[in-house]
C-alpha cells in the first residue's frame, strides 16, 4: 500500500469528475451516460465504473447512432460495454427518420449530425432519463466554456445560456420540474492533452480509427473528409489515399481527419502538445456554419 | 503532510468594460496558448465588428448575446500550463446584472485579478467585487490599473489608484494586493513590459500567478458522504462509504465519527479508485470501509473524534443574495451545503453592505447582487464550521422550492446554539 504525497493535475480532475459523477447519480432520479465510442466517452465511462467500483454502475450507457459510422467504433462499442458488462441503450436517428420524426438530408453536404438532437430528446423522454452525463470538456468551444456542469434543460431541453444556475465552490442544485433534465459534464476542466495523458496513465483501448491508419479520404474546405458511401462527393473532390487519424469521433459525415505518423497513444500524446490547431478546428466542419453555430445547438437540445 | 496543489484557480474581476475579457485572451495569447485557428476567428469576428485591431475580448466572449453587447454575461473559464502549474482561468462578467456569475466564478478562486479603468477609476461595482472576493476568502488580488494608454502612461494617476484600491481592500479586511499599470490592449504588463512605463519595476501579471504559494491548507479531516455502496466480496458483505475528501487527511486506524447521529467507528480500509491506500488527502474522491457497520447515510459527514466539526440548526452568515426577487426575513427557502438539502428558514437580516460608504447598515430586504448577514434556522441539523475555519463545511447555496432557482451564496460567520 502506499501513501500519496504528491497530487498531480490528472489525480485532481479524476477526483472532481468522480465526485460528480457521485453526486448525479445520487441525486438524480434515471441518468444515463451518453457514450458514443470516442475517446471523451471512453474516460468518462471509466471514470464511473470507478467511481462505483467494485459495485455495477447504476445508471446504464446510451448511444445516439445516427447510423452514419465508422465501423471501428462500433465495433469498438459493443466490445467495451461487453468488457465493462453494462447495459448500452441505442437510440437511432435511422428510426427517427423511419418514423417520420425526422427528415433525412440528401445532397454532398448531408449530414446527420442535426438529426442527432431529435433522436436524443426522444430517448430522453421515452425513457425518463433526468439527467444525461456528457463528455463536453470547456476547452472544445466557445459555448461550452461558458457552461455549466450540472446544466439545465427546459421541457423542451432546451439551454438558456443566459439564465444559468449559480455553482458556487461545486456545489449544485439538482432540482427539477418533471420532464426537465440535466446535462452533466465531468470532464469540464479537461483538456484534450490531459484526455491523452488520462489514457495513457490508465492505459485504456480505444478505436483504431484515433491512430495513424491509411485511408480513402477527400479535401472539402480545407479538410480531410473520409470517403464513405453515404457522403456524396462535389465535382472535383478526388479521393486519394492518406495516413491520418482522427482527433474526435462524430457522425462521420461531418468528422475530418488529419494526416499523422502517430501510431501510439505516446505519439497521439506529443503530437497533441506540439499542435497548432485546436481539435474542433482540425475535425469539424459543423461549427463553420456560423459564429454562434454551437450555441445554437445547444440551445435546440444537442449535445 | 500539507501538499501544494497542482492546481491554481484565478479569476478575472472588476467593473464592465473594464478589460477582464481582453486581458485573458492577451494572457493566452502572449504565452503561446491560442491555437492558430483560433486566433483566426478572433481576427474574422473583429473584422466583422469593423474593429482595426484584434479584439481578443473575443475569444472568450463566444455567446451570440455577448458578441451583440460587447459585455461578458456568464463566466468562461480557460486552462493553461504555467510554470508546470496548471492554471483554470475564470473570466468573470463585470455588468452588475450578471453579479451572481461573478460569484460562481470566484468561488473557490485563490487569485483574483481586479481590473479597474485608469480613466473612470473605482466603481460600486469595483468595491462589490473586492467585497466578494473578501468575503469568499480569496487571499491574493492582482489589482491592475488597465487602460493606462488611455492616461498617458501616467506614474501619478496609477499611485492614486492603487492607494485607493488598497483601501478599499482594507476597508473590508481584504485580501493582499499587488498593483500593476496595465494595458490590456497593447499588452504592457502582462507578460512584457514596456518602456512606456519606464517608471515601473514591480512584476508582471504571469510573474506573479507563477510566484504565488499554494499549499493545501492543514486543516482535520471532514468527508461528507455522497453514497453508501455495498457488494459482496469473497462471500462477506462489504458495505463502504464513497465521498471526496473536503480537507485533511485519512489514515487507515483512524478513529472516526459520523455526524450528525454521532455513532464512532475506526477507518479498515481506504479505497482510491480502486487502489488500496493507507491515507488519502484532500480533494481526493475515496471509499472509505468502517470496522462496524455503524448508521451512516448520504449527507453524513465523517471526521476525527477527537477534532469533530460542529452539529447546529442555527447560523449567523454572510450572504450574497442573486436573485431578482428580494430577499426579506422570514424567508422559507432550501439550504444546499455539500451531499445535503433541508428546509431553512431565513429569521431575521441584520445587517446590509452599503458598498458606496463601505460600512454596514440596517436592512430590511437583500435586493439582487446585495451582500448582507442573516441568521438562517434550519430544519434539521447541519454538521458546520465557519467559513473562515473550513470552507467546506461553511459554504451553502439557497435554493427557492417554489422556482427552483439558485438564490444564495452562503458563508457561515457563526454557529449559534439551538
Ligand atoms: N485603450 C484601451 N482599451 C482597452 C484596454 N483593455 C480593454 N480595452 C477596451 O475596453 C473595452 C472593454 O473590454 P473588455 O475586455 O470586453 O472588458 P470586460 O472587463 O471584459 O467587460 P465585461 O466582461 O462586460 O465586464 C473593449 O473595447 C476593449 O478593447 C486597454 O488597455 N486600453
Ligand atoms: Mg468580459
Amino acid at each position: 500500500m502506499s501513501t500519496l504525497t504528491e497530487l498531480g493535475t490528472l489525480d485532481v480532475l479524476e477526483a472532481e469528475a468522480v465526485h460528480i459523477i457521485r453526486e448525479c447519480a445520487a441525486e438524480c432520479e434515471r441518468p444515463v451516460l451518453l457514450f458514443s465510442g470516442g475517446k471523451d466517452s471512453i474516460v468518462l465511462a471509466h471514470l464511473a465504473t470507478k467511481a462505483f467500483t467494485p459495485a455495477a454502475l447504476p445508471f446504464p450507457l446510451m448511444h445516439v447512432d445516427t447510423g452514419h459510422n465508422f465501423p471501428e467504433v462500433i465495433e469498438y462499442r459493443d466490445w467495451y460495454v461487453q468488457e465493462i458488462d453494462e447495459r448500452l441503450i441505442v437510440a437511432s436517428v435511422e428510426q427517427s427518420i423511419a418514423a417520420g420524426r425526422v427528415q433525412d438530408e440528401t445532397g454532398p453536404r448531408a449530414s446527420r449530425n442535426r438529426l442527432q438532437t431529435t433522436t436524443l430528446l426522444d430517448a430522453i423522454a421515452e425513457h425518463q432519463f433526468d439527467a444525461c452525463f456528457g463528455g463536453a470538456r470547456r476547452d472544445e468551444e466557445r459555448a461550452r466554456a461558458k457552461e455549466r456542469v450540472f446544466s439545465h434543460r427546459d421541457m423542451f431541453g432546451q439551454w438558456d445560456p443566459r439564465n444559468q444556475r449559480p455553482e458556487p465552490w461545486g456545489i449544485y442544485n439538482t432540482k427539477l420540474r418533471k420532464g426537465e433534465h440535466f446535462r452533466v459534464f465531468p470532464l469540464s476542466n479537461w483538456t484534450e492533452v490531459d484526455i491523452w495523458a488520462y489514457i495513457q496513465r490508465e492505459g485504456l483501448r480505444l478505436p483504431s480509427i484515433y491512430f495513424a491508419h491509411e485511408r480513402q479520404v477527400f479535401t472539402r474546405d480545407g479538410m480531410l473528409m473520409a470517403a464513405a458511401d453515404f457522403v456524396e462527393r462535389l465535382p472535383g473532390e478526388e479521393v486519394v489515399t492518406e495516413t491520418v487519424r482522427f482527433r474526435t469521433v462524430g457522425d462521420a459525415t461531418c468528422t475530418a481527419c488529419t494526416l499523422s505518423t502517430a501510431s501510439t497513444v505516446e505519439q497521439v500524446l506529443d503530437e497533441t502538445r506540439e499542435s497548432d490547431v485546436s481539435e474542433r478546428g482540425a475535425s469539424r466542419a459543423d461549427d463553420r456554419t456560423s459564429e454562434a453555430a454551437m450555441e445554437d445547438r445547444k440551445r435546440g437540445g444537442y449535445f | 503532510m500539507p501538499v501544494e496543489s497542482p492546481m491554481l484557480h484565478a479569476v478575472a474581476v472588476g467593473s464592465v468594460d473594464d478589460g477582464k475579457s481582453t486581458l485573458i485572451g492577451r494572457l493566452l495569447y502572449e504565452t503561446g496558448h491560442l491555437n492558430a485557428d483560433e486566433i483566426a476567428h478572433v481576427e474574422e469576428a473583429s473584422r466583422k465588428r469593423g474593429r482595426k485591431f484584434l479584439d481578443l475580448a473575443l475569444l472568450t466572449d463566444g455567446l451570440r448575446a455577448e458578441r451583440e453587447q460587447g459585455i461578458t454575461i456568464d463566466v468562461a473559464y480557460r486552462s493553461f500550463d504555467a510554470n508546470g502549474r496548471r492554471i483554470l482561468l475564470g473570466d468573470a462578467p463585470g455588468h452588475e446584472q450578471y453579479t451572481r456569475n461573478m460569484v460562481t466564478a470566484a468561488a473557490g478562486a485563490d487569485v483574483a485579478i481586479l481590473l479597474v479603468d485608469a480613466g473612470n477609476g473605482l466603481t460600486s461595482q469595483t468595491r462589490r467585487h473586492l467585497a466578494i472576493c473578501a468575503m469568499l476568502g480569496v487571499e491574493d488580488v492582482i489589482a491592475c490599473v488597465n487602460k493606462i494608454d488611455l492616461v498617458s502612461y501616467d506614474e501619478g494617476r496609477f499611485i492614486e489608484l492603487a492607494d485607493e484600491l488598497i483601501a478599499a481592500s482594507q476597508a473590508v479586511d481584504g485580501p493582499r494586493i499587488t498593483a500593476i499599470p496595465l494595458s490590456a490592449l497593447e499588452g504592457i504588463n502582462i507578460t512584457q513590459r514596456s518602456e512606456k512605463l519606464g517608471w515601473y519595476s514591480g512584476p508582471t501579471v504571469l510573474e506573479v500567478l507563477h510566484d504565488l504559494d499554494r499549499p493545501i491548507a492543514d486543516e482535520a479531516f471532514r468527508m461528507p458522504v455522497q453514497w453508501v455502496t455495498r457488494y459482496d466480496e469473497g462471500g462477506a458483505d462489504v458495505r463502504a462509504l464513497a465521498g471526496r475528501i473536503a480537507s485533511g487527511t485519512v489514515r487507515v486506524g483512524d478513529e472516526v465519527v459520523a455526524l450528525p447521529g454521532g455513532s464512532t467507528s475506526t477507518v479498515t480500509a481506504i479505497d482510491v479508485l480502486g487502489d488500496a491506500r493507507d491515507a488519502a488527502s484532500a480533494p481526493l474522491s475515496v471509499a472509505l470501509q468502517l470496522a462496524t457497520d455503524i448508521d451512516v447515510s448520504r449527507g453524513d459527514v465523517i471526521a476525527p473524534v477527537d477534532d469533530p466539526p460542529q452539529v447546529a440548526t442555527r447560523v449567523r452568515a454572510t450572504i450574497a443574495w442573486l436573485d431578482e426577487a428580494p430577499l426579506s426575513a422570514p424567508a422559507r427557502l432550501e439550504v444546499r451545503q455539500s451531499a445535503r438539502l433541508v428546509p431553512a428558514i431565513v429569521e431575521e437580516l441584520h445587517e446590509r453592505l452599503d458598498l458606496d460608504a463601505m460600512r454596514n447598515e440596517q436592512a430590511d430586504a437583500l435586493e439582487a447582487n446585495d451582500l448582507g448577514i442573516a441568521t438562517l434556522l434550519l430544519a434539521q441539523p447541519l454538521v458546520v464550521q465557519p467559513y473562515a475555519v473550513n470552507r467546506e463545511m461553511g459554504s451553502m447555496v439557497l435554493v427557492d422550492p417554489g422556482s427552483n432557482r439558485t438564490v444564495g451564496a452562503v458563508m457561515v460567520t457563526e454557529v449559534l446554539a439551538g
